[in-house]
This record gives C-alpha cells, structure tokens and sequence, in this order.
C-alpha cells in the first residue's frame, strides 16, 4: 500500500517536474513513470531489502535509465529528456541544502557528513545514468562511425 | 543524389562556423550537458568539411583548429535555464546535418526564432508544476494533509516570487535567496495558521523545486565524461544554489524568532 501511494506521489512529482523543465507535451506521462519506477525500485531497495543508500540509488538509476533509453528509442527523443526528469526523486537536492544549512548555522560535523552522503548518493546516479548510456552510445558510435567512412573516406569519431 | 543536393546549399567556413557557435549556444542556454553541445556541434562542422577543436563549459564556447593563422570565434553564455524541448529539437536538427536541406540565410534565421521563442509552458503553469511538485515531495517525504496544502501555497508562491525576481535580472544568487526567504515566511505563517502543520515537512517539501540536485549529479557526469572544467563549474554553481536557499530560509526562521512573535501578537 505505501509502495502504491509513493508510486502514485513520485508519478505526479516528476510530471511536474517535467513540465518546469519544458519538456514536450507528448512525454509528459511517460516521464512519470520512469520516476516512478526509480523511486519505487529505490525505496524497496532502500526500506524493504535493507540496501545502502549508495547502492538503492544506483539500482534505482539503472532501472529509470534502462526505462529512459528505451522510451528514447520509441518516442526518437534524446534520452536526456527522460532521464533528468527521471532523477529527480533520487537526486540529493535535499541533502545538499540540508548540508548547507547545517554549515551556516555553525554544525560543520553535521553539515558535512550530510554534505558527504549527498555526493556519494550523486555519484551513484550519475554512475548509473552514465553506465546505461555508455552501453547504449557504443551501438550508435559503431553507426557513425560506418557513415562517416562512407561519406568522408576518414574516421574521425 | 545526395551529394548534389548537400552542394547546393553548402556553406563557407565563415557561415559554417557562425551556425555552430549559434547551434551550440541554444543548446547550452537551454541547458544542455557539455557533451552534448561538443558533439552537435562537432556533427555540424564535420558534414560540412572542417574540422574544428570544440571548448565548452556552462559559460563560455570556443571554437578553433591548431593551425596558428586560423580562424577563433568564442561565445559567452550568461543566462541558462532548462528547457528540454529545445534539447529535444536540436537533437532532431543534428540528425539532418549531414543532408541539411536550408542555405545559411535560412538557418540563421531559423535558429534566431527558436532563440527567441517563447517556453512551451508559461509563468503561472511553472508556478502550478512547482506548487504540485512541491505538495507530491512532501507526501512523499512524510507530511499530512495539512502539510500537503501548506507545500502546495509555499511552492506556488516560492516560484512566482522567483519568476518575478527573475525579470529584473539579478544574480541567480539572489534570485534563490529571496525564494528561500518567500519560503520561510509562508511556511512559518501556515504553521501559525494550523496547528497540525509540522515546519520541517513544509520546508522540505516547498524547495524542491529550488534545490539543485540535477545540477550536481550534471557536474558529476561531466567528471566522468572527462570534461572537468565543466564538472567544476557545475558543482560549484550547485553548492552556490544550496547555499544560497539556504541562507534564505535560515534569515527567514532567524528573523522570525527575533521578532515575529511580538508582530504576530
């Protein structure tokens, strides 16, 4: 049941947040849901299967941007444009402003280990995010790289 | 066929290059990851025959080639928002480089417009999307309902203040400090209002809109794409942000416990 309310949460969150980033109208609801699925996959990693918040983001990522590259492939968008929607439940906003707040109310034990879990967690993301779309850049460099020795007789990619 | 068609339009270096910087500044302004600007851009010069070195951080692209008596030409970016359509369609642009069908008087112009162009959704839809936005985080982060109205009023007002701020351009500093303070005042006054709103629940939920964990996983990204000025500039601007919300709000709460409750009675 709290799985379903925070599906249903994170769902209009990142549509939300899709439409402050200006994406187009036609994935709005596609970008929810793939920040739901990564918020769902984070929290029961997270709460349920007992994961680090390092590795509950980092799977929760993988998931969203395996989602986004997909939708990317469908909708023929860039798969940016699912993807940082996509984040924003799992991106450390919170924490960095937490460890700001901490240092300048004179707390700078406090305020850096919360400054410190927010870049590892970020890390995570972005090792995630980068692992998927490495994966999937190796395919199109392969196809570039075959047009640009058809068209230009060198390879420069 | 094609070969024929792409010779008709081609375009000098000089035109070329004036396309580039301009391809390549719409997509940093509209918020584009570096890798992504040196790429099109890269595409862009390529289909037409020059080969060009790219340097691109958040503020600033440089274009240029080894030769010493060559061409330079460098653009400063100073205001960037995130608009993912406009990524969207120069990525749909970059596909066509190589059989560009337009000549370059064309081009420009049409680059020009997209410049201009209005956002596909305005102020008060941004300010509906952050008041929404704030009022799901805060469910999300484990507030009540009453919580959950506060968020929505103290995200929606949050972001209107920022937006009208915004026209006078000021610093983005400034922009998220005076957001920040925005959101410690109405949520201190929701909680005057209802006794069942808990402070911290409102608060959380109310910044998310403002709080730049995108920007910082973005800064990380760049790292690992081996761009690290990039990767600097990103984290830095992100800490600046945090820093600067922060110091809005902590005024806010500040202020109000030094005064407030003698203005409230």
């Amino acid at each position: 049941m709290e799985i379903i309310t925070s599906f249903i949460f994170a769902f209009i969150a990142t549509m939300a947040f899709a439409v402050l980033f200006q994406s187009p109208k036609k994935i709005l609801l596609t970008d929810g849901l793939i920040g739901a699925v990564g918020w769902v996959v984070f929290i029961s990693l997270r709460d349920q299967m007992g994961y680090s918040s390092f590795y509950a983001n980092f799977f929760g990522t993988l998931a969203l941007a395996l989602l986004s590259e997909l939708s990317a492939r469908i909708f023929k968008q860039p798969a940016t444009v699912f993807v940082i929607p996509g984040i924003i439940p799992l991106v450390p906003g919170l924490g960095i402003y937490k460890g700001m707040f901490a240092v300048i109310n004179n707390d700078y034990n406090g305020g850096m280990s919360i400054l410190l879990t927010a870049i590892t967690d970020s890390c995570a993301i972005a090792v995630g995010v980068m692992l998927v779309s490495s994966l999937f850049r190796v395919l199109k460099i392969r196809k570039d790289r075959r047009f640009l020795i058809k068209y230009h007789g060198k390879d420069v990619c | 066929m094609i070969m024929e068609q792409a010779h008709e339009n081609k375009m000098t270096r000089d035109e070329t290059l004036k396309v580039a910087l301009m391809v390549g500044k719409i997509l940093l302004k509209s918020g584009a990851e570096t890798y992504r600007v040196e790429d099109t851009i890269n595409r862009f010069c390529i289909a037409n025959g020059y080969e060009v070195d790219i340097f691109v951080t958040p503020t600033v692209i440089i274009l240029g080639n080894e030769q010493v008596d060559s061409f330079n030409c460098v653009s400063r970016i100073r205001y960037r928002t995130t608009n993912l359509g406009m990524i969207s369609e120069m990525n749909d642009m970059s596909y066509k480089f190589e059989r560009w069908p337009m000549s370059y008087r064309g081009t420009m112009a049409w680059l020009e417009e997209k410049l201009k162009a209005q956002v596909p959704y305005g102020k008060w839809k941004v300010c509906l999307a952050s008041a929404i936005a704030s009022a799901s985080f805060s469910a999300m982060l484990g507030g009540n309902s009453h919580d959950f109205i506060a968020a929505f009023i103290t995200g929606g007002i949050a972001m209107l203040v920022l937006k009208q701020i915004a026209g006078y351009r000021p610093s983005a500093f400034w922009e998220n400090a005076l957001a920040g303070v925005a959101i410690g005042v109405v949520a201190l006054i929701c909680c005057a209002v209802s006794v069942q709103c808990t402070m911290e629940k409102i608060i959380v939920g109310a910044l998310m809109p403002f709080v730049p964990g995108v920007a910082f996983t973005n800064g990380l990204r760049d790292y690992m794409a081996g761009d690290l000025l990039s990767g600097n500039a990103r984290i830095a601007e992100a800490l600046l942000f945090a820093a600067s919300i922060a110091i809005g709000i902590a005024f806010a709460l500040r202020a109000w416990v030094l005064w407030g409750w003698d203005l409230w009675k």
